[in-house]
């Protein structure tokens, strides 16, 4: 049979969500290996997967053609293949409307809708599960005409196409005599198809644990639901010309059909929307206005460099077509300014000298020398990226929904966020359907936390370990479906901040969904889908230190002190100073344990140094081993070299290293000879994360290129090296720079309004690296005094009482309601409370709120003490009935309850603040570790010395750089102590490391140029007898 | 000295210790909830660095040898009795008040015997693996309360001293009350009685009242004396071991008269029998009979032990044996009045107790068709006692020619054009295939040791014949013919 012969037209992936078993890259590279010219995936409810098999299909040459399984009124599941763009928008809009008006996952399309209006669809009567074959099953032949007839007065006789499947199954014959004759009789044509749910066979395990996930079984109970074999895999078309062979028509059908659906992805007729501009404007000439206008406002005065890079900007922005683009997010940041919330692009757009002028981005890329190619060139085929961070939580939320009011509900959408099988989550749910015990479960996920480095120990290895050995009869089926299972779609989220506008209706172009979040819609692609079907996007991030400077300045504000961040002296040394000592806890960015082990071998000096350390810290430039060499040439270590002389004004400001995506592009360029298309193209390899041959392919064409322009091997060999670093994760220039701004406009407000930080810093929790008990403490190292809540006093959210003092709020108090706190503070405003009684009087609290206050030390200007508190609220929480309604008055009776210990007030805290605001834990046990030294002493002593470390445990990292290491830091009553964990002492004090709070660990000391480290030789638990436990950081 | 209190520290630790030789000086911990909040409820001594209420995960972590086992209803009901023995060796007058723990009312007895009395018996359980501690009291909970505060015979003659400083948690406040105390400071039965009783009462109501009272030892109770005739089981020992099935049909018939009286006499009726046979061999042979009908009548029980046993060959002679009764209340049943059942079900479930005992247990039933694509797979389930109704006439009548299964099926060699077969050389069957219909496949439990895969054609012989081949990992087999 001759290539092109048959086309597989009925195919689901795992973008059906545990209804396939392969990804559609999966599939379309064995479409190509078996010779299918073309492939239409169908997937259930949606076209999820179809971006992915159409940029897949067209690396392994096969046509991706579009279609979906339509989920009927009625359950029947109706194949429906777009012919047409006409066709294409209505499945999106059907996929819509059914989808918008159910809950997550119950869309189903109405008949009616469906009859309504199809044109350019082409059906299909489907397998087991459509309209025909599910009713001859279930009620016989006449139902099944019945069935076909609904969709032949549908799709009438030129669209609608009788589907047969063979699978060597005993009986199906029956179904498919049936089918030819009813086709024969209304004179519909045959169609074969295998009605493929999985690439290979060997994928049908997977098919059968989807079975069983989605059934809420396991696979020893599923019985008939699993499938009888794996033959509904892709075929060539020999094998289904043998099979059909008695219907050779059936299978001709499929390559005539395929010439009818002239619809692919390439053809899908995204528009973005343009600006409203005023009249007598166009986009172009309008966003000309207003880059010139805010160069004016930003400059002061246009200089002739600036004009030169704004022309030459402008000119690219208005000829590719992306006026309005800018003008649309230029006019979402004057939204979010004019309501004075901070707002401030990130990334490559901060390569444009046009968002400095419109206030997208705060970076002058003028003056901080950055490649405006690595944002926008002309060869470009896709949009540009604008990101815009926001102070995270109701601030971004706010212009979310501004831009759903603007572009309508229909208009704008959040990108998907595909949730994949990762190592635990694959482990339990296959576990889960294997019918392993809960408790081997539970154990491994102890083992093995989430973000754990995953390679030190082999898979058996991990499972043998939680109680699974090499002769368990099921190991064997485990590992190979877990393997099989890794990396397949589970279900879809939304992105966090990325959106999607259109002009029209953006349904016409990709289905919408309701996200679990209110008020909020979802598409059915991720941003990386959207950005291969050039689909615009606009990142609303929320930054969680955005939304706590916004709150410091706000703070400032309030008293008297304001702070414009625009205006902060650059070089401040105080600041500086706290930067080199890795005083950062808090500072966004450069407060990891990682950060912190680098600062004081960086010793920053300029911001530049700054943006250089956000950098650096990054999987892309240690695995591309920049690290030590960049600190050793800053520290004269090692001289300054250069790759090839040709690259030393690309590299002079970073020493020779290449630390950022910019200077691969521009040595490309440069050395390379790449056009800005060549390199855009390199750009876009770097950043795909899903094709590791695509990157192979630029570096081998740039490996070529350097060779052909004299580059020597070894230069070559770095520069290949630092770009497949570069894939795993490295920042470009202008990101670092636009990070390095919040990083050190953090650090200023620590030193310089360390109050309203710490506070804002807590009222924003969850959020950075370190928990609130941590922050709290940090705050009294830095002589910030922190109060506990007080009724009398606290605000709802923490708050400054003083330059170096800040109150809890009301609102810390675990268990006490908003509408609690609120009735608090109205009867206050009202006037002071003068007593318990009065305060018990005049407020609506709940019995369990009133000893949450008074347990958290609310109560204590009422009382004597936190007891007295307890004592009194009791008074009246009676759950006798007689005394009930006993008078408030009881409640200033005196209390015969002892006041707390040290110990006690510091469990309490904990127990109702989940901090303390008094002395650190560890302060309590000093006296019981004698051969322990506190943190603020390793310092002072010299490396190679043994020592002793306790504290509670505030982070775990394993990271995947460190080749299995892994990094405990202790927190005690004098600050914090890190501690490095070789693999094999890891593995054998896995779980202790795990799941202990607090540890005691043993080692040797390194203590080299201010970076402190101890040297983990044994790790065990520290008994903390009955002190309270806190929150860690782990494995992120 | 009013009452004495038997209580077995980690009661549920014990029996399940004594119940399986293999922990013994294992580190041994008895698992409490389930999944994530499975935590270790009692610990044995072994078992260094855990601590009970610890996390499983945890105490595995601390202690990797260590052993969980959940709590065992069977094995603690075993030592429950005992203990109970134990007390009725004191007065007649025993509570059972919790697990492990007995209350005796010994108003009259006299004390230096009692004590006497009171110590052999402690050690005559230590022996057999439960270590009872004992208090005696004023009180009920007196008594209790010393008991679990000694290590073996607490006497309390000074009840105000002894109770300050034991836990609070010892009077058992409700939860919400233990976390009221808890921030109040309370920590001891003194801490408690120091507060006043009124202002206890009005923050905590008349159960922080009661609970005031517990902590003062101003609380008694009558006891609820143990029934011995609620348990329904019997239990006797052979000296010299039996080996004929007479002497234990005997025997067992008088016993099972007996409990059977019991029963009618509290208004039961068994539903279970279980028999439970101790060998010489230190063994045991364990069987449990359901009823087909709950009833008392001893004849019927007869014939089904009858049956069991008259088959049974055990590898040693019998020293013991148990037979418990489980009680159920009589059945009140009226038959539908289209519903087929058994004439006489009695009957039934004798006829088939002898066949199960003849070929065994597990070959014995209704076979149902498996729910797998494994053709011919099937299961044996308990036999219904009403004929149920036909199902449904099936939506598609049964196509073609019935296949008449060879059991076991023959196997062949075959002969195949590609995947086709195109002759059969075997010695039950042979010849050429004229005609071939297939393959049609199917596979299953690919996630186990018996993962399996068939192949199946409809042949057709040109000597003549319609035949199934199957074609699995073992070879080709013929699996029927098409009659």
């Amino acid at each position: 049979m001759a290539r092109g012969d048959y086309v597989e037209l009925h195919a689901r992936s795992a973008f059906s969500f545990l209804r396939g078993g392969s990804l559609p890259e999966t599939l379309a590279a064995e479409a190509g290996r078996r010779e299918l010219p073309a492939v239409a995936l169908c997937d259930r409810d949606g076209v999820y997967g179809a971006v992915r098999l159409h940029m897949a299909g067209k690396e392994a040459g096969v046509r991706a053609l579009v279609g979906s399984e339509l989920t009927m009124e009625d359950g029947s599941v109706v194949p429906v293949l777009v012919a047409s763009q006409a066709g294409y928008r209505r499945l999106c809009g059907l996929l819509t409307t059914a989808h918008l008006r159910a809950a997550k996952g119950e869309g189903r399309v109405a008949w009616s809708e469906l009859a309504e209006d199809n044109a350019g669809l082409i059906a299909l009567t489907g397998d087991e599960a459509g309209p025909v074959r599910r009713a001859w099953r279930a009620h016989g032949a006449r139902a099944a005409g019945e069935g076909g007839e609904k969709l032949r007065r549908i799709f009438g006789r030129d669209r609608l196409f009788v589907e047969v499947q063979r699978h060597h199954v005993a009986g199906e014959e029956a179904e498919n005599e049936f089918l030819a004759d009813w086709a024969g009789a209304h004179g519909l044509p045959l169609l074969a198809t295998n009605g493929v749910l999985h690439a290979t066979p060997s994928a049908r395990a997977v098919l059968d644990v989807f079975t069983c996930l989605r059934e809420h079984t396991t696979l020893d109970g599923a019985g008939r639901r699993l499938a009888i074999n794996g033959e509904r895999h892709l075929k060539t078309g020999a094998a289904m010309a043998e099979l059909f062979c008695d219907l050779p028509e059936a299978v001709a059908n499929t390559a005539r059909l395929a010439e009818r659906l002239e619809f692919t992805l390439a053809n899908l007729g995204y528009r973005f929307p343009d600006y409203a501009v005023p009249a007598g404007e166009t986009q172009d000439t309008f966003a000309h206005k207003m880059a010139y206008f805010g160069a004016q406002q930003r400059y002061g005065s246009v200089t002739g460099d600036v004009r030169r890079q704004l022309d030459r900007e402008l000119a690219l922005i208005a000829k590719l077509g992306f006026s309005g683009y800018f003008l649309i997010v230029w006019d979402l940041c004057t939204f979010a300014r004019e309501r004075g919330i901070l707002v401030q692009g990130r990334g490559s757009a901060a390569n444009s000298v046009v968002c400095y002028a419109l206030g997208i981005t705060a970076v002058d890329p003028i003056a901080s020398k950055l490649l405006f190619e690595r944002f926008l060139s002309e060869g470009r085929s896709d949009w540009p990226d604008i990101d815009l961070d926001l102070p995270s939580g109701d601030a971004r939320e706010s212009v979310i929904q501004e831009v759903y009011r603007r572009y309508g509900k229909l208009g704008a959408a959040m990108t998907a966020n595909v949730i994949s099988f990762r190592g635990k989550s694959t482990m339990r749910e296959v576990s889960k359907v294997l019918g392993l015990p809960d408790d081997v479960l539970d154990r491994f996920s102890s083992l093995f936390h989430g973000g754990d480095y995953p390679h030190t120990l082999a898979l058996k290895e991990q499972l043998k370990l939680a109680g699974i050995t090499a002769d368990h009869p099921r190991l064997e089926a485990l590992v190979a479906t877990c393997q099989q299972v890794h990396g397949l779609p589970r279900h879809l989220g939304q992105h966090s901040g990325g959106m999607v506008l259109s002009a029209g209706n953006l349904s016409q172009y990709v289905p919408l969904e309701n996200a679990r979040m209110p008020g909020r819609s979802v598409l059915q692609w991720d941003k990386s889908d959207c950005e291969d079907m050039g689909i615009i996007k606009v990142d609303l991030l929320g930054l969680g230190m955005m939304a706590a400077m916004q709150e410091t300045l706000e703070i400032c504000a309030a008293r008297g002190q304001p702070v414009d961040l625009a205006r902060l002296p650059k070089d401040d040394p105080a600041t500086f100073e706290m930067i080199r000592a890795a005083d950062t806890v808090g500072v966004f960015q450069i407060e990891s344990r990682a950060q912190m082990a680098t600062l004081p071998r960086m010793k920053p000096v300029t911001f530049y140094d700054l943006a250089i350390e956000v950098a650096i810290i990054r999987p892309g430039p240690i695995q591309g081993d920049a690290v030590n060499p960049y600190l050793k040439r800053r520290t004269g270590e090692e001289p300054v070299t250069y790759l090839d002389e040709r690259a030393r004004p690309i590299l002079e400001r970073t020493l020779g290293v290449v630390l950022f995506q910019e200077q691969i592009l521009r040595i490309a360029m440069e050395l390379g000879g790449f056009s800005a298309a060549e390199a855009d193209e390199l750009r876009r390899a770097i950043g795909f994360t899903r094709s590791q041959e695509r990157l192979n392919r630029s570096k081998a064409k740039l490996g070529a290129a350097l060779a052909k322009n004299g580059v020597t091997p070894a230069a070559s060999e770095y520069i290949l090296k630092s770009l497949a670093s570069f894939a795993l994760y490295g920042f470009p220039e202008s990101h670092a720079i636009s990070f390095a701004l919040i990083a050190y406009a953090s650090a200023w407000l620590k030193v310089h309004r360390s109050a309203a930080f710490y506070a804002a810093l807590l009222n924003c929790q969850p959020m950075g690296f370190y928990s609130s008990a941590s922050l709290v403490q940090d705050a009294r190292r830095r002589g910030v005094k922190t109060l506990p809540p007080c009724v009398l006093a606290s605000d709802e959210r923490c708050r400054v009482d003083a330059d170096d003092t800040i109150r809890l709020g009301l609102g810390s108090v675990k268990g006490v309601r908003a509408a609690a706190v609120q009735s608090i503070l109205a009867a206050r405003r009202e006037r002071p409370f003068a007593s318990m009684a009065d305060f018990l009087r005049r407020t609506v609290c709940s019995a369990a709120e009133r000893r949450a206050l008074s347990g958290a030390g609310a109560l204590n200007t009422l009382s004597a003490h936190r007891r007295a508190a307890l004592w009194a609220v009791e008074a009246v929480n009676s759950g006798d009935d007689l005394f009930r309604h006993a008078p408030a008055a009881d409640a200033d009776t005196e209390s015969p309850l002892a006041a707390m210990t040290l110990g006690e007030r510091l469990q309490a805290d904990y127990e109702h603040l989940e901090i303390t605001v008094g002395a650190h834990p560890m302060r309590l046990l000093r006296a019981q570790l004698p051969g322990v030294t506190p943190a603020e002493k390793l310092g002072e002593l010299a490396s190679g010395l043994r020592v002793q470390i306790a504290g509670a445990v505030i982070t775990r990292q394993r990271p995947g750089t460190a080749k299995g290491v892994c990094f405990i830091t202790l927190e005690d009553e004098t600050g914090h102590a890190n501690a490095i964990v070789r693999p094999g002492l890891f593995e054998s004090a896995r779980l202790i490391i795990n799941l202990e709070p607090a540890l005691l660990i043993a080692g040797r000391l390194q203590n080299e140029r201010g970076v402190i480290h101890v040297l983990a030789e044994t790790i065990t638990a520290l008994p903390v007898g009955g002190l309270p436990a806190q929150a860690s950081h782990d494995y992120h | 000295m009013n009452y004495a209190a038997l209580v077995v520290p980690d009661f549920s630790l014990h029996a399940v210790r004594r119940s399986d030789a293999s922990l013994a000086g294992r580190p041994l911990g008895i698992v409490a909830g389930e999944g994530r909040t499975a935590v270790v409820r009692a610990v044995s001594p072994e078992a260094t660095g855990v601590e009970p209420g610890l996390a499983v995960t945890l105490a595995m972590a601390r202690c990797p040898a260590l052993v969980l086992r959940p709590r065992d209803p069977t094995a603690e009901t075993e030592a429950g009795c005992m203990v109970i023995a134990a007390a009725l060796t004191l007065s007649p007058r025993v509570e059972h008040t919790g697990a492990g723990w007995c209350t005796v009312d010994l108003q009259g007895a006299d004390e230096a015997r009692t004590l006497v009395t009171l110590r052999l018996r402690l050690g005559d359980l230590a022996a057999v693996g439960i270590p009872v501690r004992a208090g005696i009291a004023g009180t009920p909970l007196l008594a209790a309360l010393a008991a679990r505060s000694t290590e073996t015979v607490c006497l309390v003659r000074a009840p105000a001293e002894f109770l300050r400083p034991l836990p609070l948690a010892w009077a058992e406040p409700t939860a919400a009350h233990a976390e009221i105390l808890a921030g109040w400071g309370v920590r001891t039965l003194g801490d408690l009685t120091a507060l006043p009783k009124g202002e206890v009462g009005q923050r905590l109501g008349p159960t922080g009242a009661a609970l005031w009272e517990r902590a003062a030892g101003e609380t008694t109770r009558p006891l609820k004396l143990v029934e011995p005739k609620k348990s329904f089981a019997a239990a006797w020992a052979y000296d010299p071991p039996v080996e004929s099935l007479e002497p234990l049909l005997f025997l067992l018939r008088r016993y099972a008269e007996r409990v059977a009286l019991e029963l009618r006499a509290a208004g039961f009726v068994a539903e279970k029998l279980a028999l439970t046979l101790l060998l010489e061999d230190e063994t045991d042979h364990r069987r449990e009979f359901r009823l087909p009908e709950p009833g008392a009548d001893v004849d019927g029980w007869q014939r089904i032990l009858h049956a069991h046993l008259e088959t049974l060959k055990t590898a040693a002679r019998v020293v013991g044996v148990r037979l418990v009764a489980t009680p159920a209340r009589p059945p009140e049943k009226q038959d539908g009045l289209f519903e087929t059942g058994l004439r006489d079900p009695a009957v039934f479930w004798e006829s088939l107790a002898r066949v199960g005992a003849l070929v065994g247990d597990d070959r014995v039933g209704t076979p149902v068709v498996a729910a797998t694509h494994r053709a011919d797979a099937f299961v044996l389930t308990k036999p219904a006692e009403a004929v149920p109704e036909p199902e449904s006439a099936p939506v598609h009548a049964a196509r073609g020619l019935v296949l008449r299964r060879f059991r076991p099926a023959w196997p062949v060699h075959v002969h195949c054009d590609g995947a086709r077969p195109v002759e059969i050389v075997g010695g039950q069957i042979g010849g050429d295939v004229c005609a071939a219909s297939g393959p049609w496949r199917s596979e299953g439990e690919w996630w186990t040791a018996a993962a399996w895969a068939v192949e199946l054609w409809q042949v057709e012989l040109a000597a003549g014949g319609l035949y199934q081949l199957a074609r699995t990992a073992d070879g080709w087999c013929v699996e029927g013919v098409f009659d």
